[in-house]
C-alpha cells in the first residue's frame, strides 16, 4: 500500500502549457502515471506534445474523463484560488498544488471550501507526491531521479522542502530503507495537508512502518504533530530533521528559506519544535544521514 | 513586506479607520503646525520603539528643544529613520489590542483581542475566523464580549473596517496597538503595524541575512540550505551569510548571487551546498556560478567546496573540473557520494590547512 498516489492515480493538469506544468505532465507520464487531460483556459481542444487532450474548464474534462481522480495546478500563484475552487466543485477529491507564491487568503480560502467537501489539499508550493513504483504526481524526481533514488518500502516522508524530500529519500534508498510514499507538503505559512494530516494517513496504512519529517522554523505544524504523538493519535515512530536552530539570533520576522519559514519567538522557533517533538518522543536526527542511523537502530531494537 | 506605521496608518484611514491628526517630518528643521502636546514617533520598522528610544512625549516648547533632533539620530535596531510622525496626544480612558493575522493552527485568519491594550496579544482571545463567510456584525459583537471589550457601534465599525483592509489588501498582519478609545466611545488607532502578502509584491528580494563568519556560503533549496547553516555551525564554522535560490532559476541570477557573496570581506572559503534537487537544472546555474565567480577580484584563491545533486549533474560537474583545472581555482567538486556535513567538514578541513 501507499498513501494519496498509486497506480489508479488519473491525473488532470491545470495549466499544462505552462512551462511548470508542461514538465510535471511529461515527467508523470514518463514514470508511467496517466495524465489524461489538461486545462488552458482558451486552449481548449488542442492537445500537448505529448498528445494530451487540453480544455477550458475542468468541468468539461470531467465528462470526457470521470476516471480523474488527482488534479496537479501549477498555474501561476494569483490564479491557484480560482483554479483550486473549479476542480473542488467538480469533487476531485486530491489536489496537489505545485504552484509557489499563492495569496495566503486564496489559500485560506481553498482550505475551507476543501474542508466543506472533503477534499484533501496538498500544498501550494508542493514538489509533489511520489509512490515509488506506483505512481507520481508533480515535480518530484525529475528527469529519471525518480526511479534512482526512490524505492518502495516502509518509510513514510513528509518535508516542507522539495529539495529535501529528495534528499532524505535518496539517503533512506541508499540506507536500504525505501518509501511508502514520499510527500512535499510545502513551506507556505498555510498549507493544505499539515505533517499532522499525511502523519495520519501513514498511520493507516500498513506499508508504512516509520514516518520521517523534514520540519523548519515557523508556524506550529510541528508541534501540532509533536501533540498528536503525546496523545497517541500518531503511534507508528517518526524521525525529525529540524531545521533553523542557527536563525534564532536574527530579528524576529525575517523570511528564510520559504514563505512560511519565518524567524518568531516561543512556538515556531526550531529549538521550540525539536523539544516538543523530543517531549513526545519523536527521535530527532540532526542530519539527514542520522536518520538512517535511527532507523537502524528502531529495527533492531 | 513590512509598513512603516505612517504607511500603515495612511492604509487604515482610507479604510475608514480614525488616525490621530499628524504631520510627517522628514528633517529636523521642519516647523510642527500641531498644538502641544505631541508625540513623536520614529519610522522604522521596528518593535518596541518606546523602550529603544523612538517615542518621545513632547509636552511643551521649553521641556526639549531638541526633542526632533534627537530622535532623528537615535538609531533603533539598526535602522535610522528616514521620517518622524509626529501626532496630537489622544485623551483615552481605554486602550485595547486588535488584530487580524493567520494562525497555522486554526489555519484560518484569526482576529485577536485583548481588553489590556499594550499588552500584546498574550493574554487576550484568538478566534478563528470563517473566511467564507467573513467578519459579520454578529461574528464581532459576539468576540468582543469573548475578549471583554464592550461591543459599541463604533468597536464594531473599526473590526469590520480593519477585516476589510486585511483581505483586500492582501495583508498578512493588520494590527492596532493600541487602540484608543474616547470618552464619547469613539475609537482611534493609536498604532498601526501592517505586513503585506509578499505573494503579490513582484521582485521581492531574496533575504540576504550576514551571519559575521568567514565562510561564504551558496545554498540552494528552502530547506537544505536552513539545515546546512546549522550543519555548518554544528561542525564548528563560521557561515558569513544566508542566502538561497531555488526552483529553476536562470544562470543571471545565480551570477548576481555569486558575486555578491564573494563581495563580502574576510572570507577564507566559500561553499556551494545543495541537497538532491528535484528540477533545478545544476548545470545552467552551475555555469552562472561560474560566469559569477570570474568576476571576482582579486581572483578567489580560498577553497572552494562544491556539492550538488539533481539534473545534469554530471555535466555541471565535468564542466567545473575543467574551469578549476584551466582557471586555476582551488575547487573541489561532489555530487551525492559526499553528504551535505561530509562536505562541510572538508571545507573546514580545507580552510584550516591552508
Amino acid at each position: 500500500m501507499s498513501i494519496l498516489v498509486d497506480k489508479n492515480t488519473v491525473v488532470l493538469v491545470q495549466g499544462i502549457t505552462g512551462k511548470e506544468g508542461a514538465r510535471a505532465a511529461k515527467e508523470m507520464a514518463s514514470y508511467g502515471t496517466r495524465v489524461c487531460a489538461g486545462i488552458t483556459p482558451g486552449k481548449g481542444g488542442q492537445v500537448t506534445p505529448e498528445g494530451v487532450p487540453i480544455f477550458n474548464t475542468v468541468a468539461q474534462a470531467m465528462i470526457q474523463f470521470p476516471e480523474i481522480n488527482t488534479a496537479l495546478i501549477a498555474v501561476p500563484g494569483k490564479f491557484v484560488g480560482a483554479a483550486a475552487e473549479e476542480s473542488i466543485n467538480a469533487g476531485i477529491p486530491l489536489i496537489n498544488i505545485l504552484s509557489e507564491r499563492v495569496p495566503v487568503l486564496h489559500v485560506a480560502r481553498v482550505i475551507a471550501l476543501a474542508r466543506k467537501n472533503s477534499i484533501t489539499i496538498v500544498g501550494p508550493s508542493s514538489v509533489g507526491i511520489i509512490s515509488p513504483s506506483k505512481g507520481k504526481v508533480g515535480s518530484i524526481g525529475s528527469s529519471g531521479l525518480a526511479e534512482k533514488i526512490f524505492v518502495s518500502g516502509p518509510v513514510g516522508v513528509i518535508s516542507k522542502s522539495g529539495g529535501m524530500t529528495a534528499e532524505i529519500s535518496r539517503i533512506l534508498t541508499e540506507g536500504g530503507f525505501g518509501q511508502s510514499t514520499a510527500i512535499g507538503i510545502g513551506g507556505d505559512p498555510l498549507i493544505g495537508s499539515d505533517f499532522c494530516d499525511i502523519a495520519t494517513l501513514f498511520e493507516a496504512d500498513a506499508e508504512t512502518k516509520f514516518i520521517v519529517i523534514f520540519g523548519e522554523i515557523g508556524g506550529t505544524y510541528e508541534e501540532q504533530l509533536a501533540e498528536a504523538i503525546s496523545s497517541k493519535k500518531i503511534t507508528k515512530p517518526v524521525v525529525a530533521l529540524i531545521a533553523g536552530i542557527f536563525a534564532e539570533t536574527l530579528p524576529l520576522g525575517t523570511t528564510l528559506g520559504h514563505a512560511g519559514a519565518i524567524v518568531e519567538g516561543g512556538r515556531g522557533k526550531a529549538s521550540a519544535k525539536i523539544a516538543a517533538l523530543k517531549k513526545a518522543g519523536a527521535h530527532i536526527a540532526e542530519t539527514p544521514e542520522e536518520i538512517v542511523v535511527i532507523l537502524k537502530k528502531l529495527v533492531s531494537s | 513586506m513590512k509598513l512603516l506605521e505612517h504607511e500603515g496608518k495612511t492604509l487604515f484611514k482610507s479604510y475608514g479607520i480614525t488616525v490621530p491628526r499628524s504631520q510627517l517630518v522628514e528633517n529636523a528643521k521642519t516647523r510642527i503646525s500641531l498644538e502641544l502636546p505631541i508625540v513623536l514617533k520614529s519610522q522604522v520598522p521596528a518593535g518596541d520603539r518606546k523602550k529603544k528610544g523612538g517615542i518621545v512625549v513632547v509636552k511643551n516648547a521649553e521641556q526639549n528643544p531638541r526633542a526632533l533632533e534627537e530622535i532623528f539620530q537615535t538609531e533603533i535596531d539598526g535602522h535610522i529613520p528616514k521620517s518622524i510622525l509626529t501626532e496630537e496626544m489622544i485623551d483615552f480612558v481605554a486602550e485595547y489590542y486588535v488584530s487580524f493575522s493567520y494562525s497555522s493552527e486554526f489555519r484560518s485568519p484569526v482576529l485577536a483581542l485583548n481588553s489590556l491594550g499594550g499588552s500584546g496579544v498574550a493574554s487576550g482571545v484568538i478566534i478563528p475566523v470563517d473566511v467564507l463567510l467573513g467578519c459579520t456584525p454578529g461574528f464581532v459583537t459576539d468576540a468582543l464580549i469573548m475578549a471583554d471589550i464592550k461591543p459599541t457601534e463604533a468597536m464594531i465599525q473599526v473590526v469590520m473596517n480593519l477585516w476589510k483592509a486585511f483581505t483586500e489588501e492582501h495583508l498578512v498582519l493588520a494590527e492596532i496597538n493600541p487602540l484608543f478609545v474616547l470618552k464619547d466611545e469613539s475609537v482611534v488607532a493609536g498604532d498601526a503595524k501592517v505586513i503585506r502578502d509578499d505573494a503579490l509584491i513582484e521582485n521581492v528580494p531574496k533575504p540576504f541575512v550576514s551571519l559575521g563568519g568567514d565562510i561564504a556560503i551558496i545554498a540552494s533549496g528552502g530547506g537544505a540550505s536552513m539545515l546546512n547553516i546549522d550543519i555548518l555551525m554544528r561542525a564548528g564554522g563560521k557561515p558569513a551569510n544566508y542566502v538561497e535560490y531555488s526552483g529553476n532559476p536562470p544562470a543571471s541570477v545565480v551570477e548576481e548571487l555569486t558575486k555578491r557573496v564573494l563581495s563580502q570581506p574576510g572570507i577564507r572559503g566559500l561553499w556551494v551546498i545543495g541537497g538532491t534537487a528535484n528540477f533545478t537544472d545544476i548545470y545552467e546555474t552551475m555555469m552562472g556560478f561560474v560566469a559569477g565567480l570570474r568576476l571576482v577580484t582579486p581572483m578567489p584563491t580560498y577553497p572552494i567546496v562544491i556539492r550538488r545533486d539533481g539534473p545534469r549533474q554530471k555535466e555541471a560537474k565535468e564542466m567545473l573540473l575543467e574551469v578549476a583545472a584551466s582557471e586555476g581555482y582551488d575547487m573541489h567538486i561532489y555530487g551525492p557520494e559526499l553528504s551535505m556535513s561530509q562536505s562541510a567538514s572538508e571545507l573546514l578541513k580545507l580552510t584550516q590547512t591552508k
